[in-house]
């Protein structure tokens, strides 16, 4: 193979100009499946570039060669300006030069495939050579830029070839179900990097079609929306959205969950302040209501006394002070005045109320603090195991707390005194 | 019978039939939109690329999967393939290194061919999105204003459009349209998105601010209205195009975008950037010493002693 490229590379540029001479006015008379002068030059030609790279990989970038090779890109160059007038030309033409092109793509197209990657290296690196700064500068911008082709002609001449016609004039809707948007998506995005932003600007766009194809579709008479009662296979199976839904009821869970557990959490930093405040508003309020009481007393002593007979003013200073407490401390308050009003029997007198100050009021004292049936059935408080341990552990610690200190001690602590 | 009724309806109304000739037969040809597609990946695909060709091929009622194609070399044996399978359209997931995924857009008989990179990619399984559809509805397919601007934009914008288009009375496919295939051009690249339109009653507020008085007919046709509001379903994927042949798997490359890198360039590039990075701290080590031992600083060698050298002098 490589034999051969030799040759054919000496004689290739001369030939080829000859060449598609020949093949252009060839291609009136002769019929594509025949083979024919230019195949055989198309296949000189791409020998011609293998045969270019590994002069390129035998010989570095030199100078000079750098410059023949140039030279010969720019005949490849040519030939695919070559292609685009033959584009132009005429349909015939083309197709002739179609099924050519296919049948040299049976051959050897795949090996050019493979092989383009590396062209493309070569051609750079034979452009940092001899290009103006313009090129270089893009050089600098990215490591390596690919050689530009954009052949216009022949991207339109092709897309003319397979183009549906989705003239809305001409076609309806239906037919083509595609629609190009108002405003190019690009101009909603401010960096692409941005994902919400980026798939809000795709979202809007694809939602403008779908309205847009909603009306043109029902104008048409198409039926858009699917029936409720229509059931049919589904793209993404049951099991996928059953999936789905798993997750996201997992996913609302956990949220709760956290969410939970933060108050808790908060609840427990605070829950300490709040008992301490419980407890400072409840001294509080005792501590008001004994104010209330000694007030009311000391009215009573000041201007009640001379007035009302002392039993009277006595009875009526309780009510006041059951009132009072009524209002302040409701359920103390009420408990009080209702034992007091429940009894038939009226407040003792004030020698028996003085007697019960003094002695203690109702009841035999007796024998009051001695063990009856039920205190020595009550056998809560022994346990076996203190009494296993021979003297408890509490209690030998007291023992030895209170124990006596040491006699130097003893005589330090004297002295101290 | 027929024949006579032909050669009647002919002489009746020739003029009338030649109009509409005129305007059939020139979109008749083309009207039937018959496209397939055969759908196939080369060796070598990890489980997210099949997933991703899995997903695309159960979108196209009309696509034809067939079995990974042994080679990548010899891609123009596709076109055959292609003719075997009555298919006229080809999509190749071409994978390489089992990490890089390419893939192709042929209109099969003779061209144009597209080579897309493919990144990005998240299958609809992995993507736990709500929305869903019919299995072979036919999407609309909503393309970017970009896809007008540019000629190479404008062959993929019609290669997509035969190939994520499923044509009218497509076997399978179903009768009613409930998702939108999006294509947007972003940073040189194409983003593929896929929704589900999801019908939802319009607010309610406006309805009720317009007048009680207004006749019944308007409101029932208000209370049909609905409004239209998309749920995405997936696959998502991006396809920067690399270059653009001429024939099926084959012929003049016709596009090159000198933007694209291939992801081998940046993976040597970045190992190179490390591998530099390494290099720059031997250097400074090496020039470290070889300072220090300039100023004698290392034991053993140093400057050389001459007569009032302190350690001449002291010795």
């Amino acid at each position: 193979m490589a034999k051969k490229g030799v040759k054919a590379a000496t004689a290739a540029p001369a030939k080829k100009t000859v060449a598609y001479t020949k093949a252009k006015k060839d291609s009136d008379k002769r019929k594509s499946n025949e083979p024919s002068v230019e195949e055989i030059i198309e296949d000189a030609e791409e020998e011609e570039l293998e045969d270019e790279e590994e002069e390129d990989s035998e010989s570095g970038s030199d100078d000079e060669e750098g410059g023949v090779d140039f030279s010969k890109i720019n005949d490849i160059n040519d030939s695919d300006s070559d292609s685009e007038i033959e584009d132009d030309d005429e349909n015939e033409n083309d197709v002739s030069k179609l099924s050519n092109g296919k049948e040299a793509g049976s051959e050897s197209d795949s090996e050019e495939d493979d092989d383009s990657e590396e062209e493309d290296i070569d051609m750079d690196e034979l452009d940092l050579d001899d290009l103006d700064e313009e090129s270089k500068e893009e050089l600098k911008a990215s490591t390596r830029v690919r050689q530009t082709i954009n052949n216009k002609d022949a991207l339109l001449a092709s897309l003319r070839r397979i183009a549906l016609d989705t003239n809305p004039k001409t076609v309806p809707f239906k037919f083509h179900q595609s629609i190009v948007s108002s405003k190019p998506t690009e101009s909603a995005i401010e960096s692409v990097e941005d994902e919400l932003q980026r798939e809000l600007a795709f979202l809007d766009q694809s939602l403008e079609a779908a309205r847009q194809a909603r009306t043109l579709l029902r104008k048409e008479g198409v039926s858009f929306t699917r029936p409720t009662d229509y059931f049919a296979e589904t793209l993404r199976s049951d099991e996928t959205m059953e999936k789905v839904k798993a997750k996201l009821i997992e996913e609302a869970t956990a949220k709760k969950a956290s969410a939970e557990a933060r108050k808790q959490r908060d609840l427990k930093k605070f829950g300490k302040q709040v008992q301490i405040q419980k407890q400072q508003e409840r001294a509080k309020e005792k501590r008001e209501t004994l104010e209330k009481i000694n007030l009311l007393k000391r009215k009573r002593s000041e201007g009640g006394a001379s007035a009302l007979g002392a039993r009277e003013a006595d009875d009526l200073f309780d009510v006041a002070v059951d009132n009072e407490l009524g209002n302040s401390h409701k359920s103390a308050g009420n408990k009080g005045g209702k034992k007091r009003s429940a009894g038939d029997h009226g407040p003792p007198n004030a020698k028996r109320q003085k007697k019960d100050q003094k002695y203690g009021f109702g009841g035999k004292k007796k024998f009051s603090k001695s063990n009856d049936a039920t205190s020595s059935g009550d056998v809560s408080e022994f346990s076996s195991k203190r009494m296993k341990k021979g003297g408890g552990a509490g209690n030998g610690k007291k023992f030895q707390k209170a124990a006596r200190p040491g006699k130097d001690r003893r005589k330090a602590q004297a002295g101290r005194r | 019978m027929a024949a006579v009724y032909k050669s009647l309806s002919k002489s009746t109304s020739k003029n009338d039939k030649e109009i509409d000739d005129g305007k059939n037969g020139a979109a008749g040809g083309v009207r039937k939109n018959k496209q397939r597609v055969l759908i196939l990946s080369s060796r070598g695909v990890t489980y997210r690329h099949r997933h991703l060709l899995n997903d695309l091929a159960a979108m196209l009622p009309h696509g034809r999967k067939d079995v990974k194609f042994d080679s990548k070399s010899k891609l123009y044996q596709l076109n055959e393939l292609a003719e075997l399978y009555n298919c006229n359209n080809v999509m190749f997931f071409e994978a390489r290194k089992g990490k890089d995924l390419y893939m192709w857009f042929s209109k099969v008989p003779n061209g144009p061919t597209v080579k897309f990179h493919a990144q990005n990619l998240h299958t609809m399984e992995e993507l736990h999105f709500t929305g869903n559809c019919l299995k072979g509805s036919r999407p609309v397919l909503s393309f970017d204003a970009t896809f007008e601007t540019e000629p190479y934009l404008k062959v993929i914008k019609e290669l997509f459009l035969h190939v994520f288009g499923v044509p009218e009375g497509q076997r399978k496919s179903k009768p009613f349209i409930d998702h939108v295939m999006g294509f947007s051009v972003a940073d040189g690249k194409i983003w593929i998105r896929n929704y589900e339109i999801r019908e939802v009653d319009k607010v309610k507020g406006e309805g009720e601010e317009e007048e009680g008085d207004k006749s019944n007919k308007k409101r029932k046709h208000e209370e049909k209205e609905t409004d239209v509001s998309l749920v995405e379903i997936g696959p998502r994927f991006v396809l920067t195009p690399i270059i653009i042949q001429e024939g099926a798997f084959g012929g003049p490359i016709i596009y090159e975008n000198k933007r694209f890198i291939s992801p081998n360039q940046v993976r040597s590039d970045l190992r190179k950037a490390k591998a530099g990075r390494h290099n720059v701290r031997q250097e400074q080590q090496r020039d470290a010493l070889a300072r220090r031992r300039g100023l004698g600083l290392v034991d053993g060698e140093g400057k050389e002693r001459d007569v009032l050298d302190t350690r001449e002098v002291f010795a």
